[in-house]
């Protein structure tokens, strides 16, 4: 098959898994169910590592033209370059684990057929939205996978207790996406206005080879407009709070959606968009502040919940930060690897918090948790090799990616560099503190729960197998030329040779010596935090404090910096009250009245409704029907 | 001319079938009448202005009878003429559509409206436009709900007396003018300032009937009153003759006063595009939140149009279409709620999604066609049409932007409040088989135009350069 047809097999294949098992799902067994979706996936995977091995050159298919006017089209089109490849690759790969992990978690779930309906259309909109030429086909997916999140977030809907505030959650999701795909919409509008074409090739060939490039300020509304969609998809600061929320989703979700995917579609925006940012050194420098205040504020928040998978959302957060501080100091490939690594570990962690979930019959709190690992042995082992990965212990892939990034901050200044380490530190503190506390210590929930405690069936344990093994050799990918000097950068010089308007971009990198000294004041910190923490909660045996014990900082940290009280104050209570005041008094006083007092003057003094207040009206209807009925048949026959 | 007169043919011999199969006569009817539109709609060519009916001569008045059709007057009549039946369908197991009056007026309503998309003639245009409103005013007046006779009262005299601002208009006309034909009304050359008060005039009767802000309050109340088939008939049809008016006779007849008017008809439609999303917010009647949800959509509408480029107009069009997909689609779902709880209030509801799942899938649909999310026939259309506005002034097109998130709050939230979490009420009939046919009708036209927007371009595309030349 050519790489036309792979493509769009690729792109087909989820979609038709998602309309067979959403029309006939219903009465087929949950295992075909859940072979069909799992089956569609990992052979979109097979289809995208071919078309990878293919190499081909940058290429375009044209689909279809979805609407075409005077001065521009629309167009359904698949551009197949390095980026989009790579992207594929993850969405398919780390998509098909999850799929299958899914089979075994969602077992007994009543939504079963529903919920991999849900899945594979979720890989259908995100691959639209990496795989797309332009921005349209990208903002379609971005709608898309929006959407998908929403009812995945919102799955559990009809549950007794909390099925209202998982709809809520999910509604909070899609709210805080739409502000910021207005914000990406109002981008692309001006992107239109300015190039007439929203095709990235076309732009690219526009910005950097004909040097065709509107004013500083327009450049800065651009890029900025896309940024605040990014900031509403990634989580970044002020649109992050959803984030967390969605945790109400089942754990698979959180992994697929809210850790690996999803979440990662506002850094391919911008490396899409390199072209843009690239120009606009103002957009950079707010984005990388804004990446680097995020990743503070949600690795402080996380240091103190409880809950694992809040844990892990606010890491999330987190991490994206660092990519978005990646971003704005225009290291495109630094963030893609991280965006790689982190998809591989982070969606290990959720997985695996997932199997422990399920061992815990749907406990979440760490409180209730302890010595977890000799009752699951493998989800342990797993799980401590994504929590050394996100920590940047030496060799694992979190390790280089994020390596990466401090090489980069570096170069660009030592107090950034500073502020990196400090996320850094902070993120070994609060990963070892909740793996310490899961895993080791004695077990502190009731005694029914302990009997139930069981390993995870095959079908989970395999993808976090899988996971595991890639976030251990995941760095081998795009290693700092130190350890093998052949396959140096490999992951950087890939994307660069034939992203649009990427091989431009100057990308530098630091002398050996270098590399090795900061590698070794990285590792340095890791290893401290993960004595001190071992110590700490393991040799002195410290749990986790009761909320009401919090004092000083821990209030803060756990009560998530207070940014949804803020929100609530600053934004819901006043669109509320506006609602009710324009209603109350606009609408049902000002308005309401002076018709009421007009229809009235006009209905009391005008001759026809006398009439109908007596009570007439029908007749008087009727014969004017009448009237015109056959004035009009008196006219036709005439002619 | 069969086009026109088949509606009025089965209203009449509704008189004669019995009343045991009057509800199938009613649908049979208009599926016959969709045939034959599809007949004409099969012939034409998106160039070509088709004459129906021309009578070559005139009245004492200038009335000329001349009836025809371009691209975007065939496209109206197929869209009305394919959802009449949809409208019967879906309403096809309540004791209305066993009433012969109730089909009788529909058939009326339908010869009425078939009339003034084609007329070509301004006082045929009126004529058509007043007797639309007999019928639906008697469906409201029968069959509403019993709180409905002061209301009633405001929603007549009100769009009677937009009506009378369109008169005025074509009688200030007929001292310039040999007659009323379209092409005489064109010609005309108007002064500024008159141009002005004709397009007022014009504009009255449109923006009641739309409504458009701060000339809608007849109309929650009066969509909460009329019975669930009224309330279609007047958000999904009803409403496209204003919108239709605009584009064919308000802006051509007066292009004169276009760029006076321009800001001021904009500004009123986005006002009404946050005004009603805001107050949708905090509705508890789910009726009225999908009323007030019309208003914000419609005012985005009427503001594309008044930009009067080809762009735009086509975008419109394909709003206008979805508009009454979603419409019907929505207040279908209000009414089942309605008929089967004996309630709008949606904090009674709740838990539906878990007894009624069919019911709860298709409301879902819908409730995503309304926020214009990706594969629905909104997301191109309002894509545009925010395109279109941003062009003309950025501030505009930010006002008009917040529609994506006040949209997605209110309609999420009606969904899910009725929806959503435990079960309040023990029993809840799923979709019956016409419900469920007329919800897949509509869903099948959500995204077949969701996908594919150009076969409505291609449709009304060449009429709108044409007209959007005029000015």
């Amino acid at each position: 098959m050519s790489v036309d047809q792979l493509i769009l097999a690729i792109l087909a294949l989820p979609l038709l898994g998602a309309f067979f098992n959403g029309v006939f799902g219903k009465n087929l067994p949950n295992a075909l169910v859940g072979s069909i979706a799992t089956g569609v996936m990992f052979l979109s995977f097979v289809l995208t590592v071919i078309v990878f091995g293919s190499q081909s050159e940058e290429k375009i298919i044209h689909l279809f033209s979805v609407i075409t006017t005077e001065d521009f089209s629309l167009n359904a089109r698949i551009q197949v370059d390095a980026l989009s490849i790579w992207m594929t690759l993850i969405v398919t790969g780390v998509g098909a684990l999850i799929h299958l992990f899914s089979m075994g978690y969602m077992k007994k779930d009543e939504g079963y057929y529903k919920f991999f309906t849900y899945l594979n259309l979720f890989i259908f909109a995100m691959l639209i939205l990496v795989l797309g030429s332009n921005y349209f086909m990208l903002f379609f997916g971005w709608e898309g996978v929006g959407i998908c999140s929403y009812l995945l977030i919102g799955f559990h809907y009809s549950d007794a207790q909390k099925g209202m505030l998982n709809g809520i959650a999910a509604r909070k999701a899609f709210i805080m996406n739409r502000i910021g795909d207005l914000g990406l919409l109002i981008g692309l509008f001006l992107i239109l206005d300015q190039f007439g074409t929203l095709e990235y090739s076309e732009l690219s060939v526009a910005m950097v080879i004909q040097a065709n490039q509107p004013a500083v300020w327009v450049l800065f509304t651009i890029t900025m407009c896309l940024f605040i969609g990014a900031t509403g998809k990634s989580a970044q600061i002020p649109l992050f709070t959803w984030l967390p929320d969605a945790m109400a989703g089942p754990t698979p979700v959180s992994a697929l959606i809210h850790a690996a995917t999803m979440v990662t579609a506002g850094i391919f925006l911008v490396v899409r968009s390199n072209f843009f940012f690239e120009l606009a050194p103002m957009t950079q420098e707010i984005m990388l502040y804004i990446g680097l205040v995020t990743s503070l504020v949600a690795a402080f928040i996380a240091l103190r919940q409880n809950d694992i998978k809040k844990v892990l959302a606010y890491s999330t957060v987190s991490q994206l930060g660092l990519m978005f501080v990646a971003l704005g100091m225009g290291a495109y490939t630094a963030a893609i690897f991280h965006v790689t690594t982190h998809a591989f570990f982070k969606a290990l962690l959720f997985l695996g918090s997932g199997s422990v979930i399920h061992a815990m019959s749907d406990e979440q709190d760490i409180r209730k948790m302890g010595g977890l690992k000799k009752f699951i042995p493998i989800t342990h082992l797993t799980f401590l090799i994504g929590t050394l990965a996100i920590a940047g212990f030496p060799f694992l892939s979190g390790f280089y990616s994020k390596d990466e990034i401090l090489a980069h901050a570096v170069m660009h200044s030592s107090i950034l560099y500073g502020f990196l380490m400090l996320s850094v530190a902070l993120t070994a503190v609060y990963m070892f503190r909740l793996y310490f506390l899961v895993f080791h210590g004695n077990f502190r929930g009731s005694e029914e729960t302990k009997n139930h405690l069981h390993e995870s069936p095959w079908n989970m344990t395999i993808p976090l197998v899988v996971l595991a093994a890639l976030s251990i050799f995941g760095g081998i990918l795009n290693l700092p030329g130190i350890v093998f000097h052949s396959c140096k950068q490999w992951l950087s010089h890939y994307l660069n040779y034939n992203t649009d308007g990427l091989n431009l971009v100057e990308t530098e990198h630091l002398s050996n010596y270098d590399s090795i000294l900061l590698m070794s004041a990285a590792v340095a910190l890791t290893m401290v935090i993960l004595l001190v923490s071992f110590f700490y909660y393991v040799k002195k045996g410290i749990l986790a404090k009761e909320d009401s014990a919090w004092k000083g900082w821990e209030l803060a940290s756990g009560n998530k910096l207070y940014f949804d009280e803020i929100y609530g104050f600053l934004f819901v209570k006043p669109i509320e009250g506006l609602a009710k005041i324009s209603y109350q008094f606009l609408e049902l006083m000002v308005l309401n009245k002076s018709i009421n007092g007009l229809v009235g003057a006009i209905s009391r003094s005008g001759l026809i409704v006398r009439k109908w207040q007596s009570g007439i009206i029908a007749n008087y209807l009727f014969w004017m029907v009448l009237g015109i009925i056959g004035l009009v048949v008196y006219y036709l026959l005439k002619f | 001319m069969e086009l026109l007169l088949a509606p009025l043919f089965f209203a009449l011999l509704l008189a004669v079938v019995p009343k045991k199969f009057v509800r199938l006569a009613g649908i049979v009817g208009t599926l016959v009448i969709l045939g034959i539109t599809i007949g004409h709609v099969i012939t034409f060519s998106p160039n070509n202005v088709v004459s129906v009916f021309n009578p070559n001569a005139t009245t004492k008045f200038g009335l000329t009878f001349k009836m025809g059709y371009d691209g975007i007057g065939l496209f109206m009549v197929i869209l009305t003429n394919a959802l009449f039946p949809v409208i019967l369908l879906s309403n096809f197991n309540r004791s209305i559509a066993h009433e012969k009056s109730f089909n009788a007026m529909v058939l009326i309503m339908q010869f009425a409206m078939t009339g003034l998309f084609l007329a070509m003639d301004g006082i045929l245009f009126y004529v058509f436009w007043e007797m639309t409103l007999i019928p639906i005013f008697l469906i409201l007046l029968w069959f509403g709900a019993p709180e409905r006779k002061t209301i009633l009262t405001k929603f007549f005299v009100y769009t009677f007396v937009g009506s009378l601002g369109m008169l005025l208009s074509l009688m200030a006309l007929s001292g310039l003018t040999k007659d009323f034909s379209y092409e005489s009304l064109l010609a005309i050359k108007l002064v500024p300032k008159s141009a002005f008060w004709i397009m007022s005039g014009f504009f009255l009767a449109f923006a009641i009937k739309i409504p458009v802000f701060p000339f809608h309050t007849w109309q929650p109340d009066t969509y909460t009153v009329a019975p669930v088939a009224g309330t279609m008939l007047l958000s999904a049809l009803m409403l496209n003759m204003a919108l239709f008016g605009m584009v064919k006779w308000m802006i051509p007849i007066a292009p004169e006063a276009l760029n006076e008017m321009k800001f001021l008809i904009i500004s009123l439609g986005i006002i009404g595009v946050v005004y009603a999303g805001v107050i949708a917010i905090k509705q508890q009647d789910i009726k009225r939140i999908f009323a007030y949800a019309s208003i914000s959509h419609v005012g985005l509408i009427t503001a594309g149009i008044l930009l009067f480029n080809t762009e735009a107009l086509s975008a419109v069009f394909l709003q206008i279409a979805n508009h009454s997909l979603v419409a019907i689609g929505l207040f279908l779902a209000a009414g089942i709620l309605e008929n089967r709880l004996n309630t709008r209030d949606i904090n009674a509801m709740g838990g539906i999604a878990k007894i009624a799942p069919k019911f709860a899938f298709w409301f879902a649909v819908t409730a995503f066609a309304s926020m214009a999310v990706p594969f629905t026939s909104g997301f191109v259309g309002e894509f545009l049409i925010l395109k279109n506005l941003f062009s003309y002034h950025w501030v505009v097109g930010l006002i008009a932007g917040s529609t994506l998130v006040f949209g997605a709050i209110y309609t999420l939230r009606a969904y899910q409040l009725s929806m959503y979490g435990a079960p309040k009420i023990s029993s809840f009939e799923d979709l019956k088989w016409n419900e469920l046919a007329a919800f897949f009708l509509l869903s099948v036209g959500i995204v077949i135009l969701g996908i594919y927007p150009q076969i409505v371009l291609d449709f009304v595309g060449p009429s709108l350069v044409k007209i959007s030349k005029i000015r």
